[in-house]
């Protein structure tokens, strides 16, 4: 109908244009330049179809012409743009109707062309705009003065004068100082995840210098407790995990030790731009004393804990999807950006080209995360901690008791064989004899027929028809047609025989000793394979010949010794190295089996500029490494002083803290996060340096108190004119009532998990350990991705497998069941409550007032606690109930403790 | 549509005006507004309300169920005419090998149904019969994870949380997404994760495959209180309340600590109401006796039918019933298959017949199916391998056409070849039912909106009612 209209508007396509051939370089050409080139033009062929000249054009593709002269309503090309056939064109979405109409019009007319004329130019290289150059995060980081206030009594460090130069611009007020309490709980639980002790809340309140609370950020700064916290941030972004998600869950058995090495970097105050390079290329760098850098190899697991299939049968998608997945962790990560977005197309928003994902996928593509990409399940890459030698040893002596497990598996086959090779004519002879002892009640005396054999196929025959339908004539056999029958079975085993003889030979000629000998049930003849494997009628029993047997025997010898002197496997790494270096392609679409322009190693050129030197040496990490921590680099330093600054204030002050795109929001102040990025920097990328500074300003301090007018104007608290109330993480809530009811096993590293690969089907083994049944801080639970514990799902942990830029905090029912009914917080209550009933030197008042000091860090107020009496024995009484428990688990459950001021 | 977004700042913005002169009851109403289970509305009028999806774990045999092959008699034992695709067990699979199983037409629609199904096959004029679903994956793992999700290899929202993001739930005192003993392999709680969406939006699990339900303590983790009789425990929940809006009272400006407070007094509610919805015992025997619940082969699956029925009559949004990891036969097809076909058939069929004579089937969408087919060609015997690339499922009720065959595969049930219904074809169409322009219901993460149909989805308006 659309091309009627066209018709009747345009009165035809001779009569409106002078020529054919100008119509289709006006209205047909510039479709197929702009909307089919890209794969159909230049260098790229797809399907075999060019469309760069007429003649190419009238050729048509590997499918045959796109054009019929005779039917021209019926030609394959507008087929396809009419998305009528199978190939819908183009793939990522429908032509307008106008174009369609166009090209619709054009092949009517019989496709009239100029003659000899390239007719599609291939795209032009992609130019930047200055805009998208000039975006703002792209821009070198600025330092900054720290801006004039009006107000300078307010400032203790130079972030204040930042954020009071907003706040005296819109005329608000910060809010007033926290109390020290209020402080001290904040501080406490941002830098160490756990709340204060009573002695700690005394300690701060009796202490009136005016470096008080600078001595209580130092003394959390060094506690170990603090790197559980922080370095969980970090694993939060590197979506760090115990097994590999994806199909049949395999377990990661080594993650935890890169998990213990980002709790120790952040514990030791690793310069943030070691830590980056480590994670990147960790395995390229020298180690300090020379020999293995076991902490520079066990870095590398931030590229090789993703989640990732690895009984995908389609190696090559299996392979760069989970490059991808390195891609899109690695670039959110350090560079806040999308780069992932451009696998199958440039990026619709920033400048990132598809060339520039294949560039880094050309980088990951040259690193090893896999061992073996082959078979139905692949297998991992995991890296020896150990000089070369000692992983060799080691490799070889499980080299060693394969072969001989191989070479056992191979005198059993062949000795089945030679057993069964006399049986193989007298199929039929013992199942008559079977059918004459279980129908007649014959004895089992038939000439030339052993009786344990025959026994056997006594129980063999004893099936169903539905058990086993390839028996089903035998079964349905009587007494006139049964030996004619059973010779029928003799001729189906002769074929299957035969086959496996063949195939058995075939494997003798290759001497591949590798590869497994043939078995009998691998020849498609369910019944031979039945006979002469498990516990069929022609399988051995007893002895072997005898050379064969005491080969046997000394093999078995063999590695019972083996096993005895086992070398302890050497300490492993989930983590990886250089690979074979790949040769990258751009994938069109994103399809590896339409493989476009070759690219270089090399990064993202809007960051990177045009005139890199590629890398042509190795994978290129180290490289990527050493660019992303270059000082000028404008990101790296810039997405990290704004994650530090989300994870103390709740917000960042870029508010996407991994997408610094076009889309992603613009920073709230953008001075101060330079002023930041630059200070940080200089500070030699000390992360403790940073949240000292941060810590110690006046922001930093403020109370959470809101005003009607702060509410109003600037509900989302982009000016900071208040610090914003949290409801504390999961670990946060779990770990924390640990610590009150004296539970916790502060237990440093190590993994709780045990085994290698994965787990029968829906076996405990696939579920996570249960946070009720360790004592452990949250963040030594083993994740099993697929099955992480509900308490974790029901609090925002996140999932685990893609990187975590912030926790979200919900307020939803299933969270209150946890604390009225969970046996979790019912322990923690009791534990409590027995300890103030216990000691009897409290009276009940100084149960009350301890209950609230523990928990709260606070004495109750006389209102407070005449009320938690008249409670305490009004459920007693009146309720047969425990309630001091009840008390306690109410103070556990109650806002004041869930939430940090 | 609007979707309310869950978070602090969003609740803090949608109270931001004129709040503080409003006091508790705008509070109140604002923690109310950002439930993020509220019932919406569709973009427009749906044909189904809610989801049953009975999933085949494991990839039952199209050809040996609902997709009747002659010619496969014909070319019994005989190579197959063209080239084989992948397939799991590469290099391990044979000729081409006829159906076991005896074929029939039944009802007025005259659809072919085997004998493995003979309780369903009463049902026919009920199904719609899509023969050519295709996916993407040979494995387990990427094709499950592509039937739930729409991606055979990352995290995203499963087609449960979707559906629950977009319609939100008819009863506040029950998850508006279950999946019941679901299977802890092939993507595990991936299935049923809500991926990037918010955390309400997940589907919570009753138990797992591995468990009996006899085991089951509580059908939901937390619900249950063992240690407080219900009035000890709202006489504590009276003095939380109490010591929380204390806490409230001087700390003025934030919905959240209300919301909080509300969560308590719901999460009560739901733990005093939502037991019920599980008691199948107080059904009637007729009722049981329709699900199989009597006889110990159907009885597992019958419970899980049956209690998805009571489910979505009480407002839960989508629920799935897994047949657990059972019907992976590349070996034992015959033995196997009529087991696993046993166990499920008459529960199956007893759920379509309640739905129908409640008069829940015409806006209830029951979907039927597994993660794949099976190949016509044998392996290693008596068995078939994996096949996704044309394999039948299965939808009744919901604004689906009854008795209606749709799409078809080759002549030998390897390649969908005539209307093929891709997975994200059939989440475009399952959405549309429900009311949705696929392409809209959309949620912006990472740098931009991310649907469950990626950016395919064609809605096979053939089959809609």
């Amino acid at each position: 109908m659309i091309v009627l209209l066209v018709l009747l508007l345009t009165g035809g396509l001779s009569a409106q244009t002078p020529s054919g051939a100008e119509f289709f370089e006006t209205r047909v050409r510039p479709i197929f330049a702009a909307q089919c080139a890209a794969c159909h033009a230049g260098k790229m062929h797809m399907g075999g179809l060019n469309l760069s000249s007429p003649a190419n054009i009238l050729h048509g593709g590997e499918s045959g012409p796109i054009l019929s002269k005779q039917k021209p309503e019926e030609s394959k090309l507008l087929q396809a743009i009419g998305y009528q056939a199978n190939i819908k064109m183009p793939p990522q979405g429908k032509l307008k109707d106008q174009e369609i109409a166009d090209i619709t019009e054009w092949v009517k007319a019989g496709a009239p062309m100029p003659e000899d004329k390239v007719a599609v130019a291939a795209p032009k290289k992609k130019e930047w705009t200055k805009a998208q150059k000039e975006f703002w995060s792209f821009r070198p980081i600025k330092e900054y003065a720290a801006p004039a206030v009006k107000n300078a009594s307010w400032v203790k460090t130079p972030i204040d004068n930042f954020i009071l130069a907003k706040l005296e611009e819109k005329s608000v007020a910060p809010a007033e100082p926290a109390g020290k309490l209020t402080l001290l709980r904040r501080a406490t639980f941002d830098l160490t995840g756990l709340p204060p002790t009573q002695k700690e809340v005394e300690d701060f309140l009796n202490d009136r210098s005016a470096g008080a609370f600078a001595k209580v950020v130092d003394r959390l700064l060094d506690s170990p407790r603090y790197g559980e916290r922080w370095g969980r941030h970090w694993l939060d972004v590197a979506r760090y995990a115990d097994s590999t998600g994806a199909d049949e869950d395999h377990r990661y058995p080594y993650a935890w030790r890169y998990r213990d090495y980002v709790i120790d970097a952040f514990n030791t105050d690793l310069p943030f731009d070691q830590f980056v390079r480590e994670q990147i290329a960790g395995d390229l760098l020298p180690a300090k004393d020379g020999g293995v850098n076991v902490n520079g190899i066990v870095a590398t697991g931030f590229l090789s804990i993703g989640p990732r299939l690895i009984a995908e049968q389609d190696k090559v998608k299996m392979l760069y999807d989970f490059i991808d997945e390195q891609i899109d962790t690695t670039s959110r990560t350090f560079l806040g950006l999308t780069v992932a977005c451009a696998r199958c197309h440039d990026h619709k928003f920033d400048p990132i080209a598809t060339k520039d994902y294949y560039s880094m996928a050309s980088i990951f593509a040259s690193t090893k995360a896999f061992k073996k990409i082959e078979g139905t399940v692949s297998q991992m890459y995991f890296a020896p901690l150990v000089p070369k030698a000692e992983a060799d040893k080691y490799d070889a002596y499980l080299e060693t008791m394969d072969e001989r497990k191989r070479e056992m598996a191979l005198i059993s086959e062949e000795e089945a064989d030679l057993y069964s090779g006399p049986l193989r004519p007298k199929v039929t002879d013992y199942m008559i004899a079977a059918w004459r002892v279980c129908h007649l009640g014959k004895a089992e005396d038939k000439q030339g027929v052993d009786v344990t054999v025959l026994r056997k196929w006594v129980e063999y025959l004893r099936q169903s028809a539905e058990e086993a339908p390839h028996l089903a004539n035998w079964l349905k056999a009587d007494a006139s047609s049964y030996e004619q029958v059973a010779k029928g079975y003799q001729v189906e085993f002769d074929a299957g025989a035969k086959a496996y003889d063949a195939k058995v030979a075939e494997w003798k000629k290759k001497g591949d000793t590798k590869a497994d000998r043939p078995k009998p049930n691998g020849v498609n003849n369910q019944f031979f394979g039945e006979l002469l494997m498990g516990k069929g009628p022609f399988t051995r029993e007893g002895q072997f010949t005898e050379a064969n047997q005491k080969r046997y025997d000394s093999l078995k010898q063999e590695l019972a010794d083996l096993k005895t002197n086992t070398p302890k496997e050497p300490p492993m790494a989930c983590a990886v190295s250089e690979g074979s270096p790949v040769t990258q392609k751009v994938f069109i679409r994103g399809d590896a089996g339409s493989p476009g322009e070759e690219v270089v190693k090399r990064f993202p050129v809007i960051l990177a500029g045009e005139n890199q030197i590629p890398v042509t040496q190795g994978s290129g990490r180290l490289e990527f490494a050493n660019w992303l921590t270059n000082p000028t680099h404008p990101l790296t330093s810039r997405v990290f002083v704004n994650r530090v600054w989300q994870w103390h204030f709740g917000e960042g002050i870029v508010r996407t803290p991994s997408n610094w795109g076009l889309v992603g929001e613009k920073p709230t102040n953008p001075e101060l996060l330079d002023y930041l990025a630059s200070t940080f920097m200089k500070e030699g990328w000390s992360v403790k340096k940073l949240q000292r500074m941060i810590m110690l300003s006046s922001t930093y301090q403020m109370s959470s108190q809101s005003t009607k007018e702060k509410f109003e104007t600037d509900p989302d608290n982009r000016l900071m004119s208040r610090a914003d109330r949290r409801r504390l993480d999961v670990e946060e809530i779990r770990d924390g009532m640990l610590l009150l009811d004296g539970s916790i096993d502060l237990t440093m590293g190590g993994t709780l998990q045990s085994g290698f690969g994965t787990d029968g089907e829906n076996s405990e083994g696939r579920l996570s350990i249960r946070p009720d049944k360790v004592m452990r801080r949250t963040v030594y639970l083993p994740l099993r991705r697929s099955n992480l514990p509900t308490l974790l799902n029901l609090f925002d942990f996140g999932d685990a497998t893609t990187t975590n830029e912030g926790r979200s905090r919900t307020n939803v029912a299933p969270q209150a069941l946890f604390m009225m009914n969970s046996s979790f917080v019912t322990d923690r209550a009791r534990n409590l409550a027995k300890k103030l009933v216990e000691n009897d030197s409290l009276d009940n008042r100084r149960r009350v007032e301890t209950a609230y000091a523990t928990v709260l860090g606070r004495k109750p107020t006389e209102e407070e606690g005449n009320a938690a009496l008249e409670y305490v024995r009004s459920f007693d009484a009146k309720r047969g109930g425990d309630g001091w428990q009840s008390l306690c688990r109410i103070l556990l459950s109650s806002n004041e403790f869930v939430y940090v001021d | 549509m609007d979707f309310q977004n869950i978070s602090r700042r969003a609740l803090l913005r949608q109270t931001a005006c004129g709040f503080g002169s409003l006091g508790l009851t705008s509070l109140l109403s604002a923690a109310a507004g950002a439930n993020p289970l509220a019932p919406k509305q569709p973009h427009f009028a749906p044909k189904a309300k809610r989801v049953i999806f009975l999933f085949m774990h494991g990839g039952p045999s199209s050809i040996d169920t609902f997709d009747y092959k002659p010619k496969l008699e014909v070319y019994n034992d005989k190579p197959l005419p063209f080239k084989r695709p992948l397939t799991f067990a590469e290099g391990n699979v044979g000729n081409l090998m006829k159906s076991p199983w005896e074929f029939k037409q039944y009802g007025q629609s005259g659809l072919h149904v085997s004998s493995l199904f003979p309780n369903v096959a009463q049902c026919v004029d009920d199904l719609c019969v899509v023969k050519s679903i295709v996916g993407d994956s040979v494995a387990h793992g990427g094709a499950s994870l592509q039937l739930h999700t729409g991606s055979n290899t990352f995290t995203r929202p499963s087609m449960g949380s979707w559906t629950v993001y977009g319609l939100g739930s008819e009863n506040q005192n029950l998850p508006g997404y279950i999946t019941i003993k679901p299977s802890l392999s092939h993507g595990g709680a991936k299935n049923w994760s809500s991926g990037f969406l918010p955390a309400a939006y997940q589907g919570t699990a009753i138990g797992n495959a591995g468990m009996k339900r006899e085991d089951l303590a509580e059908p939901i983790e937390y619900l249950m209180n063992r240690g407080l009789t219900p009035d000890q425990q709202r006489f504590e929940l009276d003095m939380l309340q109490k010591v929380n809006r204390q806490h409230a009272m001087t700390r003025e400006y934030d919905p959240e600590l209300e919301a909080r407070i509300q969560a308590f007094e719901l999460a009560f509610r739901m733990q005093t109401e939502a037991p019920e919805a599980f008691e199948t015992e107080k059904e009637s025997d007729a009722t049981k006796k329709l699900y199989g619940l009597d006889k110990e082969e159907t009885k597992d699956f019958g419970w899980q039918c049956l209690l998805a029925r009571r489910l979505i009559e009480r407002g839960v949004r989508f629920v799935q019933c897994s047949h657990s990891y059972k019907w992976d036969q590349h070996s034992e097809l015959v033995k196997l298959h009529s087991k696993n076909a046993r166990e499920v058939d008459l529960p199956i069929a007893g759920l379509l017949k309640d739905l129908k004579s409640r008069g829940l089937l015409k806006d209830t969408l029951v979907l039927w199916g597994g993660e794949f087919g099976r190949t016509p060609v044998v392996q290693g015997g008596d068995g078939r391998d994996h096949n996704p690339y044309g394999y039948t499922m299965w939808m009744a009720g919901g604004g689906v056409k009854g008795g209606f065959s749709y799409g078809n595969t080759d002549e030998f049930g390897y390649y969908a070849v005539e209307d093929r219904m891709h997975l994200h074809d059939l989440h475009a169409t399952m959405l549309h039912l429900l009311g949705f322009n696929h392409e809209q219901l959309t949620f912006a993460y990472a740098g931009r909106n991310f649907r469950l149909t990626d950016v395919h989805g064609v809605v096979a308006d053939k089959i809609i009612a």
